[in-house]
């Protein structure tokens, strides 16, 4: 059956966020999600604030948190503004950027660790957990903003495209899918996030997009928000007079964001009151990074103003006697905004990389330097060096291009709340000129701030049913890789150096798949078999079947894998079964791995174990 | 009608925060200008509340109005809807721009400075509220001072003519203020209330250790 509606899905980080088009109209639009405002009050928000409040079994009455869809609330998490204005004030009670720990190595996603380090005597929930709890509130709360305008909609009848940032590996990337199918979303098709933006500015930019292109062009797409920043790279290319856009490179997972600057500017502050003898409580210390925010987006707007006072109220109701009062000058905004963050530094400065302590914590792991312009650098370095891997990118970028130390963007799409303020968009701009020996750089018009990635999966979506539109050529977003034990004598004080099979070539397409032959391996049945699982996205040259000598310096170890060959009939326990390794990206983007019998059709499906250590 | 008075007077006060002391101008005007104006707002918004109380119709109470209960005149659960709504959207000026703070305390007691930067406080975060809940746009695009016609067959709260009105119209005069009018209203829901009490406007919040 043919959809008659694709849903774009912004599962962020900090808000998530859903649009709407109809297949046969060329209009998109937001719709508002309901949430609980506070106790007894409901009303709708564009975004979905991606936080969770678990409250104390006696901190609200029976039925404080009614939602249209839900017959009686008793006790369950509390999820929205309220959630995060509250939880703010309670903290430990607060799970926040759920959507990262989905990504975190070192935590399995489903085991029920959050909020994390807290010690609340109620049943944690896992970041799997959360992530489907916000995409069954989206999912409810669509539903019921169609049944209040009189339109009954099936979610059989509709396309639904997720987006999840560049930087997700595989194991994340089927976590999210998964949490969708168990949110009763059926089966989602994943995007790239700074693809949805990019399909956003085309269908607002309408027919003129392609004159703000032209082929040879190279777009960075640069989306900072709340807590993230994610970078990916577009090639445009010309085949038989038609533009050609192949994604061509994605950068790491770099918790590094707007709320940072804010969190910097009310430290700046608060030094500041303290010095003039006045203190302010941790709470008053919240006030305090709000107004921070707004006073950078405010002066950053408006370049005229020179300073803007800010205050912050006691928590008190004496609002005359406890309301401290201070201001931000713009020499301080600028020296942390723009100085402190966008550094003008050259391209071969990189992002410090801390020393790995021998007994570190396992939380989430944010960037631990906060300069954006080296991780921009350390994005553009590695991008050529994934680019120069591989004959088919090579091409698609020229000898100039190449011949530099970097990948060089001759153009960029802005997305994300921090690229609002017009000086922070002009300065990253003045970095890649200046890095390319002052190259104009230019910038795509039409940002939008807000919501361009829910409306451009929608977008996306509509694309897909009608097959009509632009689509940009991205398929798997790194290469991945099996560890193979070497089979080497063992020698006392050395470990041999592990193997690595490639499975997947980055760029794989979605709807293909790869049967590696001449590598078979033996698997023994009536036990689980377990594999490491790796994966690069600087190495789009390496071919399915390619052996990689030393993975553990060569590769990002993201997870294990295993398989587990049942015993059957005419095998039974402890024979060893000759497998080869059938790999599949399907319809959807996910990717399937499968242990097929080298003699006969027979498949056993490969999961992934996240590691734990 | 009563709903509408107290929503009126709300806006009131918040638009004349907002037209006294806007926030787009830079910082450095004198502190004196600066600390009077949230001054003047809070007496006329006192005066304002003052007199919207006083003109609340009086709930019969129980024990004047009937000497057995079983006939008291209930309050009917419409009339007791309304009224919460509108300590809902108090609530809402309380708690983004600690509105009812403001007004209650005593601000006899206090320095200009002080005032002004409980202004601040007020004004940024009543705008807010204002902006989200209420599509607000002046009713006459023109500058005031200017010369404009009013329409003949416009709404009875629409304009007010003052000085002398004479002749047929439609009359033409100098725009003194261009009024104010909101153009949809979107106030979050009240779900339950319980019809013998009206909702807090603000909790009294309790650290617990």
């Amino acid at each position: 059956m043919t959809p008659r509606f694709s849903l774009g899905i912004d599962l962020g980080t900090s808000n998530s966020a859903i649009a709407l088009s109809r297949i046969e109209s060329e209009s998109t639009q937001i719709v508002e999600i309901t949430q609980a405002l506070g106790p007894n009050r409901v009303g709708e928000k564009p975004t979905l604030p991606s936080a969770l409040y678990l409250p104390h079994p006696d901190e609200f009455p029976e039925g404080a948190f009614p939602l249209p869809w839900r017959a009686a609330w008793r006790g369950d998490p509390i999820m929205g503004h309220f959630a995060r204005d509250h939880g703010a004030l309670a903290p430990d009670r607060l799970i926040t950027s759920a959507k990262s720990w989905l990504s975190n190595p070192h935590v399995d996603p489903k085991q029920r660790v959050l909020p994390w380090k807290s010690e609340i005597k109620e049943e944690k929930r896992s970041a799997f957990d959360c992530s489907r709890m916000c995409l069954e509130h989206v999912k409810e709360s669509f539903l019921h903003a169609m049944r209040a305008g009189g339109e009954d909609l099936d979610l059989a009848d509709a396309q639904i495209v997720l987006t999840v940032p560049a930087s997700f590996d595989e194991v994340a990337r089927s976590l999210t899918a998964e949490a969708a199918e168990a949110a009763g979303l059926g089966k989602v098709v994943l995007l790239e996030e700074p693809l949805a933006a990019f399909y956003a500015w085309t269908a607002q930019a309408g027919k003129d997009w392609r004159a703000q292109v032209r082929p040879g062009d190279i777009v960075l797409v640069c989306d900072i928000g709340g807590g993230t920043a994610d970078f990916t790279l577009i090639a445009i290319s010309e085949k038989e007079g038609v533009l050609d856009l192949d994604r061509i490179s994605v950068g790491e997972h770099i918790l590094l964001g707007g709320d940072n600057m804010d969190l910097a500017l009310a430290y700046a502050l608060r030094a500041g009151l303290e010095a003039e003898g006045k203190s302010i409580s941790e709470t008053q210390f919240l006030a305090l990074i709000h107004a921070a925010g707004r006073a950078k987006e405010a002066m950053l707007e408006d370049e005229s103003v020179s300073e803007f006072p800010i205050a912050v109220p006691s928590r008190g109701s004496s609002l005359f006697g406890g309301t401290v009062s201070t201001k931000l000058d713009r020499a301080t905004l600028e020296q942390i905004a723009l100085d402190g963050f966008f550094a003008r530094t050259a391209i071969e400065d990189l992002p410090q990389q801390t020393r790995r302590a021998g007994l570190q914590e396992f939380g989430l792991p944010y960037a631990s330097d906060p300069v954006i312009s080296k991780h921009l650098a350390r994005f553009l370095t590695r991008s050529l060096e994934n680019v120069k891997s591989s004959a088919a990118l090579s091409s698609l970028i020229g000898a100039e291009a190449r011949s530099k130390p970097f990948l060089a963007p001759t153009a960029v799409l802005f997305n994300g709340g921090v690229f609002k303020a017009a000086p922070i968009r002009r300065r990253v701009l003045d970095l890649l000129s200046a890095w390319s020996d002052g190259a104009q750089v230019r910038e795509l018009a039409g940002y939008q701030p807000d919501l361009a990635v829910a409306k451009g999966a929608s977008i996306y979506g509509r694309n897909r049913v009608t097959g009509k539109g632009l689509r940009i050529k991205a398929g798997a977003s790194r290469s991945y890789y099996i560890g193979l034990e070497s089979s080497m004598p063992a020698v006392p004080g050395f470990k041999p150096p592990l193997k690595a099979l490639c499975v997947v070539p980055q760029g794989m397409e979605e709807g293909s798949e790869v049967l590696i032959e001449g590598r078979d391996l033996a698997l023994v049945t009536g036990q689980p078999a377990e594999f490491r699982f790796f994966s690069s996205e600087v190495r789009s040259g390496d071919a399915p079947g390619e052996i990689i000598p030393d993975a553990e310096r060569e590769l990002l170890e993201i997870s294990l894998l295993e398989v587990d060959l049942a015993a059957v009939e005419d095998m039974p326990a402890g024979q060893p079964v000759p497998v080869q390794i059938n790999a599949a990206v399907t319809e959807l983007g996910t990717l399937e791995l499968w242990m097929k019998h080298a003699k006969s059709d027979r498949r056993w499906k490969v999961e992934f174990q996240v590691r734990t250590e | 009608m009563r709903t509408l008075i107290v929503i009126l007077a709300v806006l009131l006060l918040a638009l004349a925060s907002l037209a006294l002391a806007p926030d787009t101008l830079p910082a450095p005007y004198a502190a004196q200008a600066r600390a009077l104006l949230p001054s003047a707002i809070a007496g006329l918004a006192l005066l304002l509340f003052i007199a919207l109380v006083a003109e609340r119709p009086k709930i019969p109470a129980p024990a004047q109005a009937a000497p057995e209960p079983a006939q008291l005149p209930a309050i009917k659960p419409a009339e007791a809807k309304a009224d919460a709504e509108v300590v809902n959207l108090l609530s809402i000026f309380q708690e983004k721009g600690r509105l009812v703070d403001f007004l209650m305390d005593d601000i006899a007691g206090y320095s200009d400075a002080q005032v002004g930067a409980a202004g601040r406080v007020l004004h940024e975060g009543c705008k807010a509220a204002l902006l989200e809940h209420f599509g607000i746009a002046p009713i006459r695009s023109e500058g005031e001072g200017s010369k404009i016609t009013v329409p003949p067959q416009h709404a009875a709260d629409d304009y007010r003519l003052v000085g002398k009105i004479s002749g047929e119209p439609p009359f033409t005069g100098t725009l003194i203020h261009h009024g104010w009018r909101a153009e949809w209203v979107k106030l979050p829901r009240l779900v339950t209330t319980h019809a013998d009490r009206l909702p807090a406007i603000a909790p009294a919040e309790v650290e617990v250790r």
